[in-house]
């Protein structure tokens, strides 16, 4: 009879996808019931690079290559999570393990030297690990003129302007080192700080950065520092102002109607600079893509 | 010269991982295979008889005693050239076609190109393998499997053919056609040393036998000489014949026992006069259906040996 | 030597059509394929990955090839007799387990050519889809100097299907003779730490015994060039010259310890 196999198929087929949705379904309510966090993201198993080396057999380099994953995906999901305070713990450990697997790991100590000595909110703040990291950097390939460059940009942030000038010097000793750093040492020593040797760097940076996000992150600071030069020239303005009328200007209508601007000034995200009524300082708007902006000593 | 002689040939193993005992599987075997015959080794299963063939084959290596095949200690390879070999169920290289593996074992035999293609059709076409010859070995069935067997036993058109097992897995029609081809062998002066359990096909085709049981050689010799050509009774199957007449018989010393509704069964002594008893029952209105004469056969020659030779012994 | 280079020619004629090798490549082949969609997660270093991730492939299931082949084939053969018709043919036993060797390294090598060819293509997909920026900075996409790399793995692989068939001349189980060659490969990584097993375990006793397992042992990690071809490092040729010679040696070493127990044993 064909009647009765084929309601049995039929039944069978229903039965299968009602388990599936079910399965689906009680996924679905589970994590929306018990806000679990992404494990991977918390919880590192091995820590000890040592122990992964061996424990990798012979696939190092792919197991490299799934720490830098992970630890892409760590920074941009920690930096784009909700919390206030953003601490980036993971960020080294992962760093370390994927450069003790794969000692060759460019992009990996770079990204590490940028991101670690980043201040918050984009970075963990811990310049000495970015040192730590780049030190491994130098010790793996000692003909890389870059990690010894990025060192010293890490001190040169951190204002520390006679390390940043011991470190470009050494990078600029590497052979192959491009003509322009043992200028910079030397300029570095002498005006380290003011916002042109800044400018220099970072124009620099973008000029050699191999990566996207190395040069997105120079353009994004070059504009930051326009952004404090136009700061700089309204400030002087408003303090015109100040001397002509006795007093800060109430708003930039108030400038305008003066006659000391033309228009509202507005930063390269579009957001208008704000006016501080009370004493004539000018920052930019807490929603601009350029906030915070660095402080003018330490870019 | 033998074709194969064997001298006080022995395999012992060792059996057990923790108390090893030892296991004879074959015990001191000596036998005289002369040329051109059809040789029939017979035993139950577990006898020895494949342990035989393999040693002879050196797929092992005996504890005692030595053989030679064709007048060369076994283990000579040039000997090898002129032999073949069917394994008891026989497996082969799954993902080849018949073909590709008879082809293979006749290029290690030294046969090229148009020599070894009409060679390998020839020998597919004799154990009867059609179209099959071109599907891999993988979708044979076991009969078919045992025809390639064959046929790769042959390949070389060997003096000396040794068949372990050659009916086993093939139905009544393949069983005559592998009796058929080993009479042709022997017709084409081919020795041929087979074993089996099953004693009616040695009967059939065999010009000697020998008897293994419990790796010992019990009996060896023509068929003549081990089963005395004497006829020791009647076996008469007659219908439609009276009871009265059947009983009489019954009190004359036959057992009767009924087939069917009018058809009884009259084992008769040597003693009776058979065309005597024909003559009643027709007379008494009844048919014969069937009248044979009884010898003593292989099997019950057989089933004695067998049964008195000592269980296997252990040391 | 005639018979070996026939026996060699039907062993791969009959291990080349298996279907689970098929499946094992395959598995590979999607593998490769599917890697360039990783690219959104690497921050520009997809090229560098599929790298690794292709020739990790190709270690790995080239291992499980190596593996099945080796094992599954002899230990099968046995197991199942197909070699009794064959041992009683005008051949001796060493030929047989020589040809046999060299059927089985065929087979492995013509695997190993087809995922190279799928993982320069996939790589050539690579360097015509991204940007110049995206290449720059890094060894060229479909970098010859990879083929290196894919040479040493087949020559790793070659030494363990030696192993593979030493073990299963003479051992009855297909899984336990699995089991040993995938420890042997697993403890041939770990070189280095045996060999430094002095300084970090204070008995000298257990230093002697470190150094002598590092020797005796299959060195495969000295085969792992991986890292280096990705990041377009030289190698010295002197160094792959030695290293395969020792590949070699090895192998026949294997292969005649094969060939020895196999002349030997009783098939029950």
């Amino acid at each position: 009879m064909t009647a009765a196999p084929a309601r049995a198929t039929i039944g069978a087929v229903v039965l299968i996808v009602t388990l599936a949705a079910a399965v689906v379904w009680l996924q679905v309510y589970r994590d929306a019931r018990f806000h679990l966090a992404e494990p991977a993201q918390q919880v590192l198993y091995v820590r000890s690079p040592a122990m992964m080396q061996r424990l990798g057999l012979s696939f190092d380099a792919v197991l490299a290559d799934l720490y830098w994953i992970r630890a892409i995906q760590y920074y941009g999901g920690t930096r784009l999570s909700d919390t206030a305070e953003k601490h980036y713990e993971l960020l080294y450990p992962l760093l370390e393990l994927a450069t003790s697997l794969d000692p060759q790991f460019n992009v990996a100590y770079r990204f590490g030297a940028f991101f670690l000595s980043e201040p918050a909110p984009g970075g963990a703040n811990h310049p000495e690990l970015a040192i730590q990291l780049l030190e491994r950097g130098i010790a793996a390939n000692p003909t890389r003129w870059e990690y010894p460059y990025d060192a010293g940009f890490v001190f040169y942030r951190q204002a520390d302007y006679r390390q940043a000038a011991e470190w470009f010097r050494r990078a600029a000793d590497v052979a192959g080192a491009p003509p322009w750093l043992r200028p910079l040492a030397a300029v570095t020593l002498a005006t380290g700080g003011d916002t042109q040797s800044s400018r220099r760097l970072w124009q620099n940076m973008l000029a050699t950065a191999d990566e996207d996000w190395l040069r997105r992150s120079a353009e994004h600071r070059l504009q930051q520092l326009d952004a404090i030069d136009t700061i700089q020239q309204l400030e002087a303005v408003t303090a015109e102002y100040r001397r002509r009328h006795g007093g800060p200007p109430p708003s930039w209508e108030a400038l305008i109607r003066d006659g000391g601007l033309r228009h509202v000034p507005i930063d390269i995200s579009g957001r208008p600079f704000v006016l501080d009524p009370d004493d004539g300082s000018v920052t930019i708007s807490s929603d601009s893509s350029l906030w915070p902006l660095p402080t003018e000593r330490a870019p | 010269m033998d074709a194969i002689r064997i001298e006080g040939l022995t395999k012992h193993y060792s059996v057990g991982f923790w108390r090893p005992r030892r296991y004879t599987a074959l015990d001191h075997l000596t036998l005289r295979v002369a040329e051109r015959e059809v040789f029939g080794f017979l035993g139950p299963n577990g006898a020895g008889k494949t342990t035989t063939l393999k040693l002879l084959m050196q797929l092992m290596f005996p504890s005692e005693g030595t053989a030679e095949i064709l007048g060369k200690p076994v283990g000579d390879v040039s000997v090898r050239r002129r032999i073949g070999y069917l394994p008891e169920h026989p497996y082969f290289y799954e993902n080849l076609t018949a073909e590709e593996l008879l082809s293979y074992f006749a290029s290690l035999f030294g046969y090229h190109g148009q020599e070894r293609a009409q060679r390998v059709s020839r020998l597919l076409d004799d154990v009867g393998l059609g179209a099959e010859r071109r599907f891999q070995l993988r979708k044979y069935s076991k009969g078919m499997l045992q025809r390639v067997g064959l046929a790769q036993a042959l390949i070389n058109d060997p003096e000396l053919v040794f068949l372990d097992e050659p009916m086993s897995g093939l139905d009544p029609i393949g069983r005559a056609q592998v009796r058929d081809l080993i009479l042709t062998l022997r017709d084409r002066g081919v020795t041929v040393f087979f074993s089996s359990h099953i004693l009616s096909d040695a009967e059939a085709i065999c010009s000697r036998v020998g008897i293994l049981a419990a790796g010992k050689l019990a009996a060896a010799g023509s068929l003549t000489e081990i089963v005395p050509f004497k006829i020791h009774g009647w076996d008469l199957v007659v219908g439609g014949a009276p009871q009265a007449l059947l009983d009489e018989l019954t009190g004359g010393g036959a057992t009767v026992t009924r087939i069917s509704d009018d058809r009884y069964r009259l084992l008769l002594s040597d003693a009776a006069a058979p065309d005597a008893i024909v003559g009643r029952v027709s007379a008494a209105g009844g048919t014969i259906v069937s009248l044979n004469p009884l010898r003593k056969t292989l099997e019950d020659f057989f089933m004695a040996q067998v049964g008195q030779t000592a269980a296997r012994h252990f040391d | 030597m005639r018979a070996v280079l026939l026996v060699a020619r039907h062993v791969f004629k009959d291990s080349v059509r298996d279907k689970v090798l098929y499946a094992i490549v395959a598995f590979a082949l999607v593998l490769m394929a599917t890697s360039f969609l990783i690219g959104q997660l690497t921050a520009g270093q997809d090229v560098k990955i599929i790298k690794d991730l292709g020739l990790a492939a190709m270690s790995l299931f080239g291992l499980f090839i190596a593996l099945f082949i080796g094992i599954g084939l002899v230990a099968r053969e046995i197991d199942r007799r197909s070699i009794y018709a064959v041992l009683a043919k005008p051949i001796r036993r060493h030929e047989f387990i020589v040809g046999k060797y060299l059927g089985l390294v065929a087979t492995l090598a013509i695997n190993l050519i087809v995922m190279t060819a799928a993982y320069y293509v996939v790589l050539a997909y690579m360097r015509w889809t991204l940007s110049p920026a995206a290449l720059a900075g890094q060894p060229p996409a479909t970098d010859p100097r990879l083929l290196i790399g894919v040479a040493m793995i087949g020559a790793e692989l070659a030494l363990v299907t030696a192993v593979a068939l030493f073990w299963s001349t003479f051992s009855s189980s297909a899984l336990l003779s699995a089991a040993l060659t995938a420890g042997l490969w697993i403890a041939g990584q770990f070189g280095s730490d045996l060999r430094n097993l002095g300084q970090v375990v204070k008995s000298p006793v257990a230093a002697g015994v470190g150094r002598a397992l590092y020797y005796l042992l299959p060195n495969f990690a000295a085969f792992d060039v991986k890292a280096q071809v990705v990041h377009g490092l030289p190698i010295g040729a002197a160094y792959i010259a030695t290293t395969l010679l020792y590949g070699i040696a090895y192998a026949a070493m294997l292969i005649a310890a094969a060939v020895m127990i196999f002349s030997r044993r009783d098939f029950k």
